[in-house]
């Protein structure tokens, strides 16, 4: 197991933050729903190589990502698919589109993997980048633990307002997954986003509710639930996805 | 969200500032500052990092610092997972911000089309 200790930073980290980025690190290593302990390692370390990459460095300049080829600088570790689905993920995201994902499913990438490839490397992202803002190196990757993946895909899933296929609260009642839409008082789509893999949205979710704010702290304006405010909060937030140019 | 949070204590803050330049911190308090930051974190200018990191906890603590870099690392993290789902925007939250959406320029974003329904 990788530890993760902030007790020698010096700013206060909430003891719930430390934890739930533990739990997320000792995820990586553990086997998921589609991918292996040391396949999730080896994504997470592709994730982190991807800034490196000259050819996503081109692309980045270029007027359309498509229009510059050759081959991504990588680890080896994982398929040429899953690599430029890495890539293009980490260092060019507000340009991914419906014909890039088409190509991956083309090249004969499963859309299940993908979806835990995404969790994989969005619980990367929420842990990394807090570490690079505190000035902290990055964690050491957890080591990946044996065992094989449950193979379980939600019998409710389909394709219905996303690339990829998505449970619906609705579907969702009644069945096993049910709990990933518990005791929240919206399901805004991006909860619904990875529900092809369950364990992914509870397990960024927990990230979510502690590095950002749970569903009902965010629309409860009389009170304040961090040391900045709310205002304060979606500037940082809403900056960001703009920088990202994201557009959800 | 930054509109609601404005609507329910009553300040106007200026939207724009979330696409425009650091130099004004849209009416919220600090808020150059944590512009700055947010930016900052994104790039690889350890100096730029650095210097904005110690502007905030010099001026609103050391907890506001490591609040304001878990919310930055968030959404560094779930607007990748928006945008390689292509999961698409609630159509009230879509019909309710249309009109600053398009005055900052969201909707000139390359993945403004590309939301939605599954490819064939």
């Amino acid at each position: 197991m990788s530890e993760i200790n902030d007790q020698d930073l010096a700013w206060p980290v909430r003891d719930k933050v430390t934890a739930v980025q533990q739990d997320a690190w000792d995820r990586l290593g553990r086997p998921g729903t589609w991918l292996t302990g040391a396949e999730r390692v080896a994504i997470a370390a592709e994730a982190r190589n991807a800034g490196d990459c000259k050819l996503c460095r081109d692309r980045l300049g270029a007027l359309s990502p498509g229009a510059v080829t050759g081959e991504h600088d990588h680890l080896g570790a994982v398929s040429e698919s899953e690599v430029e689905q890495i890539h293009h993920i980490c260092t060019d995201p507000g340009r991914l589109s419906r014909a890039w994902f088409k190509g991956l499913g083309d090249c004969g990438m499963a859309e299940e993997r993908y979806v835990e490839t995404v969790g994989v490397i969005a619980t990367i992202f929420a842990v990394d980048t807090f570490t690079k803002g505190l000035g902290v190196a990055p964690w050491p990757l957890p080591e990946a633990q044996p065992g094989a993946p449950s193979l379980a895909r939600p019998a409710a899933a389909r394709r219905q307002m996303a690339w990829v296929s998505t449970v619906s609260p609705e579907d969702a009642i009644g069945t096993a997954d049910e709990d990933m839409y518990a005791n929240r008082p919206r399901v805004a789509n991006i909860i619904q986003a990875m529900s092809l893999v369950p364990d992914e949205v509870r397990g960024f979710f927990d990230l979510v509710a502690e590095q950002y704010l749970t569903g009902a702290q965010m629309y409860d304006f009389d009170n304040e639930f961090r040391a900045i405010s709310h205002a304060q909060i979606e500037l940082v937030a809403g900056r960001v996805s703009a920088l990202n140019q994201c557009v959800y | 969200m930054l509109r609601a949070s404005g609507q329910h204590d009553g300040s106007e803050y200026d939207l724009s500032v979330m696409t425009g330049s650091d130099s004004a911190g849209g009416g919220v308090a600090n808020g150059v500052m944590l512009l700055r930051f947010a930016a900052a974190v994104l790039t690889n200018d350890a100096g730029e990092l650095a210097a904005a990191r110690t502007d905030i906890a010099a001026t609103m603590g050391g907890a506001a610092l490591t609040d304001t870099a878990g919310v930055a690392a968030l959404f560094n993290a779930i607007d990748r997972v928006a945008d390689a789902t292509g999961i698409p925007m609630e159509a009230e939250k879509a019909a309710d911000t249309a009109d600053f959406r398009a005055a900052i320029g969201v909707d000139n974003f390359a993945a403004a089309d590309e939301k939605g329904a599954a490819p064939d």
